[in-house]
């Protein structure tokens, strides 16, 4: 199990778009299982007025993929760590493809990933993965892309 | 001599899919010498996602050092039917 400060020795993330709380389970090069507890003071409900309708929320879901993705970052990243097979650069969330959404976690939720690692091709991870609240699958993603560039290579657009 | 040239259209043919599927284009779209990045709009993240699903399909492994000659349909079929030992 890894706590939120190990995990800050392994994503370069920092509040508030770290998102990613605890891994219960990581099996390097295979799979990694991590939660995230969504709250009311997440900055993204920031202004809702009162009369807001409990639908407005629902965690967004490009926060959710976000969320997915760091946890497949770990897996990677750690896993390279363990394997003595260092990287470096900046880690990129590449893309994400074939994403089904089949509920939706609100305040008090707390978002259960299971990111599988598919290929690892030079500075680039394949991954897969699905998160879940409580025994609800609410999101499954058959690709998602992330990379390392280096930033001397990173211009912007 | 015709079941070589069927092999051989049918690998195009199929690198096409993967291609515009990638791509996110038609695979009409797509012809043996358009170019992925200046007709088609493709950068570095999608010439390794259309990399790793060739990889995938054929059980084949790519150096990553051949992405940057992978520029039109022909380019990547000369690339896989070299690291994949078709005889087409």
């Amino acid at each position: 199990m890894l706590e939120h400060a190990d995990i800050k020795r392994i994503l370069p993330h920092r509040h508030p778009i770290l998102q990613v709380d605890r891994v219960l389970e990581l099996d390097p090069g295979n799979r990694i299982v991590a939660t995230k507890a969504v709250t009311g003071a997440e900055p993204c409900y920031v202004g809702l007025p009162a009369e807001a309708p409990a639908s407005a929320y629902a965690y967004p879901v490009s926060l959710l993929v976000e969320s997915l993705g760091q946890a497949g970052g770990i897996l990677w990243l750690h896993t390279a760590a363990q394997r003595a097979e260092p990287v470096t650069g900046t880690l990129i969330f590449g893309s994400a493809r074939d994403l089904t959404l089949t509920g939706h976690a609100y305040p008090g939720d707390v978002l259960r990933h299971v990111v599988h690692l598919e290929l690892v091709k030079g500075d680039n991870a394949f991954m897969r993965g699905e998160t879940w609240v409580g025994d609800t699958r609410i999101a499954t993603v058959g690709e998602i892309l992330a990379v390392l560039r280096q930033d001397t290579t990173l211009v912007p657009a | 001599m015709t079941q070589a040239v069927t092999q051989r259209e049918e690998h195009f043919e199929e690198l096409r899919e993967i291609a515009a599927e990638v791509l996110e284009i038609e695979p009409e779209e797509i012809t043996d010498t358009s170019l992925f990045a200046e007709d088609h709009e493709a950068d570095s993240l999608r010439a390794i996602e259309i990399l790793a699903r060739i990889e995938k399909k054929y059980k084949v492994d790519i150096p990553q050092s051949e992405l940057p000659k992978m520029v039109n349909l022909t380019a990547v079929y000369e690339i896989v039917k070299q690291h994949a030992n078709w005889q087409d």
